[in-house]
C-alpha cells in the first residue's frame, strides 16, 4: 500500500513536472553541471589509478610476496616450522618456501645480499628464468646470482660462470672476536633480469646458510607465490591474520591507492563544490513554485490531503529534477572524460614521465558503473534534501488564507 | 429526519477584533438543499470553513453525523475533510496539471483507494455531471462551467454525506449558473447529499429547500 501511494504521489508530480518541462530541464541541469564535474574528475582520478596499477603489475612481480617476522603486542611473531605450513595453506598460495637472508662480502669487499632457499622453492616460488646455467643442487655449496650481481662481480671481480667465489663469513669465536672464515661457491646459474629485488640477490641453499649461521632452526621468511594476481590482497591478509608482516610489491600499489583516494577525494571535493549552486537552483525553483500553487495546494489540503502528504508530492517532484540531473549529469560526465581522453591525454603523460608510458595506449579516465550510479545518488539526494524547505513551506501553510490569498 | 450539522454558539473572532462569527446556532437534516446567503464579509466562508475542518472556531461546538468535531486534534478533521466532507470553491478549483479524470480521482488518492476504484468512480461521476468525453482534458481546455462540473465530481467522489460549496456559480454567466446549479440539486436528490450552498443571488435561494441568511456573523431569523 506504501509502495502503491509512492507510485501515484511520483504519478501526479510527473505532470506537475511535465507541465514546467523548460523551468524542471534549466534547473536539473544546474545540478547536472555539478554531477558532471564530480563524475569527470573522479574517473580521471580512477583512471590514473588504474594505470599507474597496471604499470606496477607490469613491471614488477606481483604475485610474488614475502612473510616475515612482526611484532605484536609487544611480542615477537617469529616465523616457525608450523607458521611456514600454515601460511603454505592458505588459499591461492601456489607455491611457499621458507627462507633466510644473509649479508656476505666477497674477499674483495663486494657486498653481496644473500637469500638462502631450497632449490625447490627456487622453482616453486621464484619462477625464475636462467640466463646462464641452472638450478642449484640441494645441500651443495652453490650459487645462483641474480642479473644485475652478476655483472657487478664479473666487472670488478673476474668471476664468471663456472667460477668460484671466496666468501667471508664472519662468525664470533669464543672469546666473542669477529673471525672472518673463507667458504667458496661455485656459481652454477645466473638469472635473467627481473627489474626486481632479486637481480640483486645471491640465491644459496638454505640449509647450506644456516649451517654457515650456526642455527638450523631459525627463518627469516617465507617466500609466497599466489596464483593469479587478483589475489595478492587476500592472500596478504591472511599472512597478517597469522601475525606476520607482508612484503613485496603489491606495497607501491597500496601506496599508490593511499594516494590516489586522497587526490580522488580532494578533488571530487572542489569539483562537488559546483553542486551548491546546483541545490540553491532547485531551492528557488521549488519555492518559486510552492508560492505560484499556494492556492491549488489550499485546495488539495481541503479535499484531504494530510501536511505529509503535501511534502511527498512536493519531494516527489524533486525527485523527477534529481533524476534528470543524475542521468544529464553522468552523460556530460562521460562526455567531460572523452574531452579528457582527447585532449589532456598527451599533456598528463609529458608531465607524468616515462614510468607511465603505458598510459599512452588506454584511456586516462576510467567510468566504471559505480561512479554513474554515484552520480546519479548525489543528484537524487541533494534534489530530495533540497526539496525539503519549499515541501515543509507548503505542508505549513495554512488551507484557509492559501485558497482566500493564493494565487 | 436525521441531524447531520449542529452548531452551538459558534464564535469566530480575528485577531480579538474581528467578529467573523456570532453565536451561530444551525441544525441542518441530512439531504437538505440549503443556500447560505449574506453580504460580503458576513462569514459565510468563515463558517463554511470551520464546518469543514479547514478553520478552528473561537468557541463553540460543532456536530457533523452526530460526532462532536475536535478542533484541536489534526488527524481527526483531515479524517472528517477525507470522509464526510466535499469542497467546491468559486474558480480555479482544479488542479492545471491533471485531467479531468485525474482531478475527480486526486482526492482518493489521499484516502488509500486502489486504482480500479478511483478509475471507475472517476469515470462514472463524469458521466454524471454531463463530462464523459472530457475525461481527459485539462483545465484550460474547458470552459468555466465545465471546470464547476468536474470540481462538483470530485466533491462527490470521496462519497461525502455533505457538500460545501462556497459560491460555485460566482465566476459564471447566468445559464451556466442556473445548469450547474440545477446538477447540484439533481445530485441532491438523487444521492440524498446535504449542500450548503454560499450565493449572492437572491433568486438562486428560491430554488432550494431553506436559506440561511447571515449579517455580520449572525444568523438572520
Ligand atoms: N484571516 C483573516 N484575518 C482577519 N480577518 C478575517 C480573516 N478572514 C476573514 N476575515 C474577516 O472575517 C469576516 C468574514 O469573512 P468571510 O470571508 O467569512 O466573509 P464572506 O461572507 O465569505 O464574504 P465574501 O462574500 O466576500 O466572500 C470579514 O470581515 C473578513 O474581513
Ligand atoms: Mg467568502
Amino acid at each position: 500500500m506504501i509502495l502503491g501511494k509512492l507510485i501515484d504521489y511520483l504519478k501526479v508530480s510527473a505532470h506537475q513536472v511535465a507541465r514546467k518541462r523548460t523551468r524542471v530541464f534549466l534547473t536539473a541541469l544546474g545540478i547536472a553541471i555539478g554531477v558532471a564535474a564530480v563524475v569527470g574528475t573522479v574517473a580521471l582520478g580512477e583512471g590514473v589509478r588504474y594505470q599507474a596499477v597496471e604499470a606496477i603489475k607490469d613491471q614488477s612481480d606481483l604475485t610474488l610476496i614475502e612473510a616475515t617476522a612482526d611484532i605484536r603486542e609487544g611480542a615477537i611473531q617469529f616465523i616457525t616450522p608450523a607458521k611456514i605450513d600454515e601460511l603454505g595453506a592458505i588459499s591461492h598460495v601456489e607455491a611457499s618456501s621458507a627462507v633466510v637472508r644473509e649479508a656476505y662480502t666477497t674477499k674483495r669487499q663486494t657486498y653481496l645480499e644473500v637469500v638462502g632457499i631450497d632449490p625447490g622453492g627456487i622453482e616453486g616460488v621464484i619462477q625464475p628464468e636462467f640466463l646462464r646455467g641452472e638450478n642449484l643442487e640441494p645441500g651443495s655449496r652453490q650459487a645462483v646470482l641474480g642479473h644485475d650481481v652478476a655483472e657487478t662481480l664479473q666487472r670488478y671481480e673476474g668471476v664468471r660462470f663456472g667460477d668460484t667465489i671466496p666468501i667471508l663469513v664472519r662468525r664470533y669465536d669464543d672469546d666473542g672476536m669477529p673471525v672472518d672464515e673463507e667458504v667458496q661457491f661455485t656459481l652454477v646459474g645466473v638469472l635473467q633480469e627481473r627489474d626486481d629485488a632479486f637481480d640483486q640477490v645471491m640465491l644459496i641453499d638454505r640449509g647450506v646458510a644456516q649451517g654457515l649461521r650456526g642455527d638450523e632452526t631459525a627463518f627469516d621468511g617465507v617466500l609466497i607465490r599466489v596464483d593469479q594476481p587478483e589475489e595478492v590482497f587476500g592472500v596478504v591478509d591472511g599472512v597478517k591474520d597469522l601475525g606476520l608482516t607482508a612484503k613485496g610489491a603489491f606495497q607501491q600499489i597500496e601506496s599508490v591507492n593511499r594516494l590516489m583516494d586522497v587526490v580522488v577525494l580532494i578533488l571530487a571535493f572542489f569539483a562537488g563544490v559546483s553542486l551548491i549552486v546546483g541545490v540553491l537552483m532547485i531551492v528557488n525553483t521549488m519555492v518559486t513554485s510552492v508560492f505560484e500553487r499556494t492556492r491549488e495546494i489550499g485546495i488539495t489540503m481541503a479535499i484531504g490531503a494530510s501536511p505529509a502528504d503535501v511534502i511527498y508530492l512536493i519531494l516527489a517532484e524533486c525527485f523527477y529534477i534529481g533524476l534528470i540531473g543524475g542521468v544529464l549529469g553522468d552523460l556530460l560526465g562521460i562526455a567531460f572524460t572523452g574531452v579528457i581522453n582527447t585532449f589532456g591525454k598527451a599533456f598528463i603523460i609529458a608531465q607524468l614521465g616515462d614510468t607511465f608510458s603505458t598510459f599512452a595506449e588506454g584511456d586516462i579516465t576510467l567510468i566504471t558503473p559505480e561512479i554513474l550510479a554515484i552520480g546519479m545518488v548525489i543528484a537524487i539526494v541533494l534534489s530530495l534534501a533540497s526539496g525539503l524547505y519549499p515541501a515543509l513551506k507548503a505542508a505549513h501553510l495554512n488551507p484557509v488564507t492559501a485558497i482566500r490569498t493564493g494565487v | 429526519m436525521e441531524t447531520i450539522i449542529e452548531t452551538r454558539h459558534l464564535n469566530k473572532a480575528y485577531n480579538d477584533r474581528v467578529i467573523a462569527l456570532a453565536d451561530v446556532n444551525l441544525t441542518i437534516e441530512k439531504g437538505e438543499f440549503i443556500a447560505l446567503l449574506g453580504r460580503s464579509g458576513s462569514g459565510k466562508s468563515t463558517l463554511l470553513n470551520i464546518l469543514g475542518g479547514l478553520d478552528a472556531p473561537t468557541s463553540g461546538e460543532v456536530r457533523i453525523d452526530g460526532k462532536n468535531i475536535d478542533f484541536s486534534d489534526r488527524k481527526s478533521l483531515i479524517t472528517l475533510r477525507r470522509e464526510s466532507i466535499g469542497f467546491i470553491f468559486q474558480s480555479f478549483n482544479l488542479i492545471p496539471a491533471l485531467t479531468a479524470q485525474e482531478n475527480v480521482e486526486y482526492p482518493l488518492l489521499f484516502n488509500y483507494h486502489d486504482r480500479t476504484t478511483r478509475r471507475e468512480r472517476a469515470a462514472d461521476l463524469l458521466l454524471l455531471v454531463g463530462l464523459g468525453d472530457r475525461a481527459h482534458h485539462y483545465p484550460r481546455e474547458m470552459s468555466g462551467g465545465e471546470q464547476q462540473r468536474v470540481a462538483i465530481a470530485r466533491a462527490l467522489v470521496g462519497d461525502p454525506l455533505i457538500i460545501l460549496a462556497d459560491e460555485p456559480t460566482g465566476n459564471l454567466d447566468s445559464k451556466t449558473r442556473d445548469e450547474i446549479f440545477s446538477l447540484m440539486r439533481q445530485v441532491n436528490r438523487e444521492r440524498d447529499t446535504t449542500f450548503l450552498i454560499v450565493t449572492h443571488e437572491r433568486e438562486l435561494g428560491k430554488r432550494t429547500d431553506r436559506t440561511i441568511e447571515l449579517l455580520d456573523g449572525s444568523v438572520v431569523t
